[in-house]
């Protein structure tokens, strides 16, 4: 019987958030506080000649113009390829080249305009495949010689291909061999940016005798960028403290260091000020991080009854200049490609390549999308081939417990009810009547299933700190980070359920700082709850073992005489009773002389044993846990217009217990519009190599007009040993397969099989005016 | 030197503008310390800058600050009286409309706004209004549900408005 975990529990910051209190890093003033302002390229490739700063050094309030050359330092976490600020050569558009601190934004800005550098221009590549090509501009001389972790990053030496993740299961020839009918197809998943409203920002501080750095940043990974930014100026961490006020948005945009090492590098030219940087919406656009980039081309085969035999796919990322961030996306984009079926043979390549856009991070789904988009669409064709039923398809290969991953993972009951989630979206579709086409539309319906593993280090880990007030209440200490998903809330429940108090005493500690909460790994992966609900269990039970030794010591009785209910320890036979309060500092007797400890403990968890993929193959034990779901939806389609509306979106997910149900819908309801903004319309375009549409509306997102008519979202619970009173990870599932639900109701509407996206209505219209696209399917 | 006098949630305020474009959500932010206006695209597309003066709805972020000399200002930090929530906010709250909370004070002001001007906007009035804002966490639904849930506690009236 739970009391706490499971229930619509009103968000723990929602009154701070409908009157302005949060703090965001752009609130924040500091003492002695300069503004940056950052000189950004324009140009896509060119060698630095000369820069000329004399003119905005004299500038009214500028205190220093820094520019590359003066420290070149580079940063990354896996591989270090990228100089903090540009000094012999820039590689995007976007990068840094030089950095005006002043005593205000404006005198900063105006300062930057008399910056002069000379180019020596190069030329350009933004294509992933021309990027790879013998004649190709090289971006990096050497990918081989810069530090990477030698273990799961393969670069090509003398290449623009800085990893090339390879999976080699079972045997490719016997796959297509077996095959009686095959589908293959090319595939394109554009650039596109998180556009989390709250843009990207830090500050920085070292103190006068430069022997400590203190940052605050709008980050996901403080104990990352800690570690970089150690790393980078060659300083011990615990000489770095890193603040992570509250996030406005993240969708992995956050997750990845980019601008934060900037700002930590032009505050060292100036100990003892703080140094505040808050990009512009157009730098988040040309000089953040970017996600997706993917051309890709699929084949599958299958026998005449349907059974998958053999599964080959390319995908080639445009990674932008530098890997570090996107590396890890294309390993598992290439080997979780094959989607939540059983495939005996696969082959992928996945190359990350060097190229002259933005680079490449994490962005919601990493890495899934991509890949499940390419084998959630030919598996639609594959069933029109076989003129089977898709749903039929879908199941006979779907992965069950007993079953084989590409990976070479043995499916187990704790993957959950994946049919039940497949019956379940698409009943939600189905069972509505769906117009006629009629003068004005086509109308259409369509599904898909999907599945996510999360990619962690290896060492990710989350840790707890509870202590028990006099008073009976307990304050939490974690370091997850509070980017919308309510993760103080359900930190703030689970800890009551596992200490048997009411939430309201439950206090979880809100931002984060390195210098007071425990290590954390990051907020990434849609793990914070599975991962740091388990060091809140590990924790809790610590306590209340605590707890029941104190009670024994008092009592002079075994643990087996004491039982312990709802915040209060019953010796079992006196009936006596202790309540966690008297024992929070040990227990006072009469005479004030305290026995037993003090109710404080760490708990802990790491996501078990995992390893990286085999060098050789690709697989491996390289997740710990999947979640799976389905996902359908209705749509009409303009005959006049080629604009797409949305008219239910149905999802269904199996996540083993919502901790928080109205919390997971709001991740599922903001991750399927997310989906639609990608599906339907975001794509980062590009003018003689650098970003054009660079704010809104230009990159459009979503808007309320855009929502669709109708979301139905369903919580499957199938109980399991993995997360927290079962909870499994679900906020980025939610976009995983929105693109192919949507192309196959396109498919299923108009007949076009479209195979890359954005469907904005004008790639619609002239599909629609090409009758050649057109393909019947009988 | 340019002092800039305001308004601002029903008390007096003055500061000094420094030369150049100055906004009215950098003089109500860095100015007057009001930081829960938020600024997310500086180009008054996303809404999270919006602010009530002399009872419109603007983006600050568009508005210069010195367009806002003499003028009646209402900042999201200005509708709770007391430690009492405006309607508009309990909305919010129970249809549970908050993720990261980063565009909220915008939407809550351009109804605070709009509702004090027209206590009852029919459905496309509001859609319209909502169509101004950019939301990357909720997917809008809920949005909506806050919208008509503010719509019904105003219950026809302007007794939630400030004078």
């Amino acid at each position: 019987m739970l009391n706490v975990v499971g229930k619509n529990i009103r968000r723990v910051d929602a009154v701070a958030k409908v009157t302005g209190e949060p703090i965001f890093v752009a609130d924040i003033t500091l003492p002695n506080m300069l503004h940056a302002k950052v000189l950004r390229a324009g140009v896509p490739h060119a060698r630095i000649l000369s820069i000329d700063a004399g003119e905005a050094e004299k500038m009214p309030g500028v205190v220093k113009v820094a520019t590359g050359g003066e420290k070149p330092l580079y940063f990354g976490a896996c591989i270090i390829d990228q100089p903090v600020v540009a000094y012999d050569k820039v590689r995007h558009a976007g990068d840094p080249v030089a950095v005006v601190i002043a005593d205000t934004v404006l005198h900063a800005s105006e300062a930057l305009k008399k910056i002069k550098v000379k180019y020596e221009e190069l030329p350009y590549v933004l294509d992933p495949i021309e990027a790879m090509k013998d004649d190709a501009p090289l971006i990096h001389d050497k990918v081989q010689d810069y530090w990477y972790i030698p273990s799961c990053i393969f670069p090509v030496p003398d290449t623009n291909i800085f990893h090339h993740y390879k999976l080699r299961k079972g045997d490719r020839e016997k796959g297509f061999k077996e095959a009686d009918v095959t589908v293959e197809s090319d595939f394109e998943s554009p650039l596109i940016n998180h556009a989390a409203l709250e843009p990207h920002g830090a500050i920085a501080r070292f103190d006068a005798n430069m022997e400590t750095l203190e940052m605050w940043a709008s980050q996901q990974g403080p104990f990352i960028l800690r570690d970089v930014v150690g790393r980078m100026f060659g300083m011990e961490t615990s000489r770095i403290r890193v603040h992570s006020p509250m996030l406005g948005g993240g969708f992995g945009g956050k997750s990845d260091i980019a601008m934060e090492p900037i700002v930590a590098w032009a505050a060292s030219f100036v100990p003892g000020y703080a140094v505040k940087l808050i990009l512009t919406r157009q730098e988040v656009m040309t000089s953040t991080l970017l996600g997706r980039g993917m051309k890709g081309r699929m084949k599958l085969g299958a026998k005449k009854d349907g059974t998958l035999t053999g599964l080959e796919a390319e995908m080639y990322f445009a990674s932008g200049p530098y890997g570090d961030t996107g590396v890890f996306v294309y390993t598992v984009g290439g080997h979780n490609c094959s989607g939540p079926y059983e495939i005996p043979n696969c082959h992928v390549d996945a190359y990350g390549v060097y190229t002259n856009n933005p680079p490449v991070g994490a962005f919601r789904g990493y890495g899934h999308p991509e890949g499940e988009m390419m084998v959630s669409r030919l598996l639609y064709q594959l069933a029109k081939k076989l003129d089977m039923p898709l749903e039929d398809l879908m199941k006979k290969n779907f992965l069950a417990p007993g079953r084989v991953n590409s990976v070479g993972q043995v499916m187990n009951q704790d993957m959950g009810d994946l049919p039940g989630c497949l019956d379940i979206a698409r009943n939600a579709i189905y069972s509505e009547d769906l117009p006629r086409e009629d003068d004005e539309y086509f109308y259409g319906r369509g599904f898909a299933a999907m599945f996510k593993s999360p990619k962690h280090a290896a060492n990710a880990s989350s840790t707890c700190e509870i202590h028990i007030n006099n008073d009976g209440c307990a304050f939490v200490n974690l370091s997850g980070i509070e980017m919308g998903q309510g993760v103080y809330t359900v930190f703030t429940q689970m800890a009551a359920e596992v200490l048997q108090l009411p939430f309201e005493k439950v206090r979880v500690s809100d931002k984060v700082d390195t210098q007071h909460n425990p290590w954390e790994w990051m907020t990434v992966a849609s793990l914070q709850t599975y991962r740091g609900g388990r060091a809140i269990q590990s924790a809790g039970s610590r306590i209340l073992a605590l707890g029941r030794t104190n009670a024994c010591l008092v009592w002079h009785c075994e643990p087996e005489s004491v039982s312990y209910e709802n915040g209060v320890y019953t010796h079992i036979n006196t009936g006596r009773t202790l309540s966690l309060g008297q024992l929070a500092r040990g227990f006072m007797t009469d005479n004030a002389v305290t026995i037993g400890e003090p109710l404080q403990a760490v708990g802990w968890y790491r996501v078990a044993d995992v390893e990286d993929p085999d060098p050789d193959t690709g697989m491996g034990n390289v997740a710990s846990s999947w979640t799976f779901g389905a996902q359908a939806c209705s749509l009409r389609v303009s005959k006049k217009t080629g604009k797409i509306d949305i008219l239910h979106f149905a999802s269904a997910f199996d996540i083993g217990k919502a901790i928080n149900p109205m919390l997971v819908k709001g991740q599922v309801c903001g991750g399927v519009v997310q989906g639609i903004g990608g599906t339907l319309m975001e794509k980062v375009v590009f003018k003689d190599g650098a970003v054009r549409n660079t704010n809104f509306p230009g990159y459009r997102i979503p808007k309320f007009e855009d929502m669709p008519l109708k979301q139905s979202v369903f919580i499957l619970e199938t109980p399991n040993n993995l997360g927290p009173w079962s909870a499994k990870p679900v906020a980025e599932h939610p976009i995983v397969v929105v693109a192919p639900v949507i192309m196959n109701a396109v498919a299923d509407a108009t007949g076009i099989e479209f195979t890359s996206i954005p469907l904005t209505p004008d790639v619609v219209l002239s599909a629609l005016n090409d009758t050649s696209s057109i393909s019947t399917g009988c | 030197m340019q002092i800039l006098e305001m308004v601002v949630n029903g008390a007096k305020r003055a500061m000094i503008l420094e030369e150049g474009r100055v906004m009215l959500s950098d003089a109500l932010r860095d100015g007057l310390g009001l930081t829960g206006t938020k600024v997310g695209c500086g180009a008054g597309q996303c809404g999270s800058c919006v602010v009530v003066m002399n009872g419109e709805a603007v983006t600050s972020c568009t508005t210069l600050a010195s367009k806002a000399q003499g003028a009646e200002i209402v900042t999201i930090e200005g509708l709770a009286r007391g430690g009492e929530l405006h309607p508009i906010q309990e909305a919010f709250i129970e249809a549970n409309a908050i993720q990261c909370g980063f565009c909220t004070p915008g939407l809550v002001m351009a109804l605070y706004a709009l509702f004090c001007k027209n206590p009852a906007p029919d459905d496309v009035i509001l859609k319209k209004e909502l169509n101004k804002h950019l939301c990357r966490c909720t997917g809008y639904e809920v949005i909506w549900d806050a919208a008509v849930l503010a719509r019904e506690k105003m219950n026809g009236t302007r007794k939630a408005c400030s004078e």
